[in-house]
């Protein structure tokens, strides 16, 4: 048991162990150990009673049962425990394997954090374990080309600057013909809404950037987007370490809505980018919170319900289930607000999987795992098991999932082990079900 | 025995005592310190009323998800703890101890219910001995330090059961009993037993993360 | 009244010497009625032959004299039961009776470095 009998192999992985020598590893492991942690990594490494509680936690462990190199402790057994024991002294195959585990078999969901009495973090040190690992240049390869991107292009699926506001104009050119009065409105200063998107909207799935323009267009919302770099509010360098990168994305973001003069910053249904926006890369950008207000597509369509804003033609056919993304559940607590506006839309009711809420399992694609491409696909469908039994025992045909990565991985686990669900955002629904003028 | 007895019960306690309070303390102070310089913005979000929401929830059995999936180890976790601090602190002879070198004495539980809890403490420790050899994954988990902590904790009251109880030699054990004692007074500060300094602090600032900024709970 | 009253003490008194003077000879536990049910198994002494092996001649040397909190060793008080002065509960200053026995006997041991100390070395089971 253990990570050295699962290694698979990665391009980036390969080439990043076959530059180490022990000694940089010893150099740069001790740099980031007394550098950038503290207290808190001292506290969770010393008070960690190794009592087994948080194995009941991850999906990871519930989907290969037996096996204990999977759970929560266990990663961390494997990864920074062996880090701090030997003080940065090991090899770089081991190297390998750490970083395998802390970039594919953790999915940063932070499910453990329930299941622990004394209150370790256990995201917070496989996130360290990734920082140390990003510092080395172990990173696997696909994830490591979109935070490349992310440095080049300061958005993740290397949109050019001409592409983007392209895509926005064709996009606002479809939806005219269904909406006349239509606008995507471009750097209008001094809107209400800034809204901002994940780059794989523009790139991969513009129907949600039409939705979106719609349900704004018919709630007649003042909002806008900036055509200028800082559109693309997600962040994988979050995700592979690169925290000073993660830093200087989000201070674009940020500094592309305050350049506008908005009064707040909507997101769309992004998990991650909300986790980069709201938790960690404002904080590494010395902001105690987000420099001008930010909130979630789930509070945002939410508001627009409670204000009788959203106006439903017919009533999406249920009943249906809820994901909960942990970096808007776990991460914000949206998960009460979420469910109102999924009654309000749904014909039916809500059937829960048998963890939800704060308690949700992860979708396993989240924390930069889907991000990290083909080579580890069967891994993280294989750990989604125990999230695909619950989404069966349903017994309902779609599940409601507002976080972009849950989709990836939901559509994967649903294909993977033939459930034959769908799977939909809130905008998917709203869109479908809203009152359109005809034309 | 005599000469040995007055030295366990004399400079050795004053200096078992000395360690746990004095290296409590300075354990506490340097990580404080090292918090300051290494984790402000964790500091920074630290909240009285989340960190009591999550000490709070947390103390109650069975509330949190954690408990919840693992009933037997959480019967088995409270009731150690609480057996733990419970029996030694109230124990008739210990009691009488204070009053003898300090004229202090307070509120006792009767020898027989003490020994049942000593019972409890020795069998938890068994109990958790059991998940450390037959549980897979605790087993995985398992290093040398949590087997001291675990017989650290498990010596003054096994050796104090059979010294109450004066079987095998009973001059051996008592100061066997006394010194087994002092050790895991001496153990908190810098082993596995120092989450009794540090578990409030690490759960605080979850409470605080997950009440504050999370708005969602954290058990 | 006010005449019986110390008579009655002395004859009282009289008669907790006489009964000390016979049980002390074949004494082997201290367990005081004043104390009722013991929470340990009586605490094992056998006067003469302690006082034989410690060479005790002088009574005095346990059977102190005293008052408010303070010992006074020219007032030899034997004969009197300890529980006569040191009360269960203490009262004001003066030791309550569970602990003038402990520290009777076990200070002495401490200061001559014999004798028992730990609970259960006097505390036979």
């Amino acid at each position: 048991m253990g990570i050295q009998e699962r290694l698979i192999e990665d391009v980036g992985l390969r080439r990043g162990v076959s530059r180490l020598t022990p000694e940089i590893i010893e150099k740069i492991v001790n740099a980031v150990l007394k550098g950038e942690t503290g207290a808190r990594l001292k506290t969770y490494a010393e008070t960690c009673m190794r009592c087994g509680l948080c194995s009941e936690a991850c999906h990871y462990a519930l989907s290969h049962p037996g096996d204990p190199s999977y759970t929560p402790a266990g990663k961390v057994h494997q990864t920074m425990s062996v880090l701090l024991d030997k003080k940065g002294r090991v090899d770089p195959e081991a190297i390998y394997g750490i970083a395998q585990i802390a970039y594919t078999e953790c999915n940063l969901c932070r499910r453990c954090v329930h299941f622990c009495p004394v209150g370790i973090d256990t995201g917070y040190i496989m996130s360290t374990v990734r920082r140390i690992c990003h510092k080395l240049g172990v990173t696997p390869q696909y994830i490591q080309d979109t935070s490349h991107s992310h440095s080049a292009t300061v958005n993740q699926m290397w949109v050019k600057d001409d592409e983007w506001t392209d895509t926005l104009m064709w996009q606002e050119d479809e939806a005219r013909d269904e909406l006349p009065g239509l606008r995507i409105p471009l750097d209008k200063e001094g809107a209400d809404i800034y809204y901002s998107v994940i780059a794989p909207e523009p790139k991969f799935r513009t129907q949600l950037i039409y939705q979106a323009a719609a349900i704004m267009h018919m709630a007649g919302a003042d909002w806008t987007m900036t055509s200028e770099p800082g559109w693309d509010n997600s962040d994988m360098c979050m995700f592979t370490g690169d925290f000073e990168m993660m830093g200087r994305i989000k201070r674009v973001h940020f500094e592309s809505a305050q350049k506008l003069k908005v009064k707040r910053i909507v997101m769309g249904e992004c998990g991650h980018a909300f986790r980069s926006i709201y938790d960690m890369g404002n904080r590494w950008d010395a902001w105690k919170m987000s420099p001008i207000p930010v909130i979630h597509s789930i509070a945002y369509f939410w508001e627009l319900m409670t204000e009788g804003k959203i106006k439903l033609a017919k009533k999406y056919p249920g009943p249906v289930t809820v994901h909960d993304p942990c970096n808007v559940v776990r991460g914000r607590g949206l998960h009460e607000k979420l469910r109102e506006l999924v009654r309000f839309l749904v014909d039916g009711d809500i059937i829960e999987t048998a963890s939800n809420r704060e308690h949700n399992l992860c979708c396993t694609a989240g924390g930069g795992v889907i991000n990290c491409g083909p080579p580890f696909k069967n891994v993280r469908v294989a750990g989604s098991k125990a999230k695909a039994d619950e989404l069966k025992a349903t017994g309902v045909k779609t599940i409601v999932a507002p976080c972009h990565n849950c989709h990836g991985g939901l559509e994967d686990t649903v294909h993977a082990y033939k459930l034959g669900m769908e799977i939909k955002f809130l905008g998917d629904i709203i869109y479908e079900c809203m009152e359109k003028p005809e034309v | 025995m005599n000469a040995a007895y007055e030295f366990v019960t004399g400079p050795l306690a004053w200096l078992a005592w000395g360690i746990f309070l004095l290296g409590s303390a300075f354990r506490l102070a340097s990580m404080y310190q090292l918090a300051k310089a290494k984790d402000a913005p964790s500091l920074a979000f630290m909240s009285w009323s989340y960190s009591l929401r999550s000490i709070v929830n947390w103390l109650i059995p069975f509330n949190a998800l954690g408990w919840r999936k693992s009933p037997a180890m959480t019967v088995a976790t409270f009731v150690f703890h609480i057996c733990l601090l419970v029996a030694p602190i109230f124990l008739v002879a210990h009691v009488m101890l204070w009053d003898q070198f300090f004229g202090v004495s307070y509120v006792t539980i009767p020898d027989s219910v003490t020994d049942i809890l000593t019972l409890v403490v020795i069998g938890a420790c068994l109990f958790f001995a059991g998940r450390r050899f037959l549980q897979p994954d605790v087993r995985y988990l398992t290093t040398g330090k949590d087997w001291l902590a675990l017989v650290i904790v498990l010596a003054p009251f096994l050796t104090g059961f059979l010294a109450y109880h004066q079987l095998l030699d009973y001059d051996l054990m008592v100061i066997l009993h006394v010194v087994a004692g002092e050790i895991m007074l001496a153990a908190i500060p810098f082993t596995r037993l120092s989450h009794m300094v540090f578990a409030v602090f690490t759960r605080a600032y979850m409470g605080s993360e997950f009440g504050g900024v999370r708005h969602a709970r954290d058990w | 009244m006010k005449r019986t009253l110390p008579l009655l003490l002395l004859a009282a008194l009289s008669l907790a010497c006489v009964q000390a003077a016979f049980s002390q000879q074949d004494m082997k536990v201290l367990a005081p009625a004043a104390l009722g049910k013991l929470t340990r198994p009586a605490a094992q002494f056998n006067h003469d032959p302690h006082n034989e092996k410690a060479k005790l001649d002088d009574c005095v040397i346990c059977h102190h004299g005293g008052a408010d909190g303070k010992q006074d060793k020219s007032v030899s008080t034997e004969g009197t039961p300890c529980a006569d002065c040191h009360k269960v509960k203490s009262v004001g200053k003066n030791t309550g009776l569970q602990r003038a026995y402990h520290k009777q006997c076990i200070d002495c041991h401490k200061a001559k470095g014999k004798g028992p100390v730990a609970c259960g070395q006097c505390h036979k089971r």
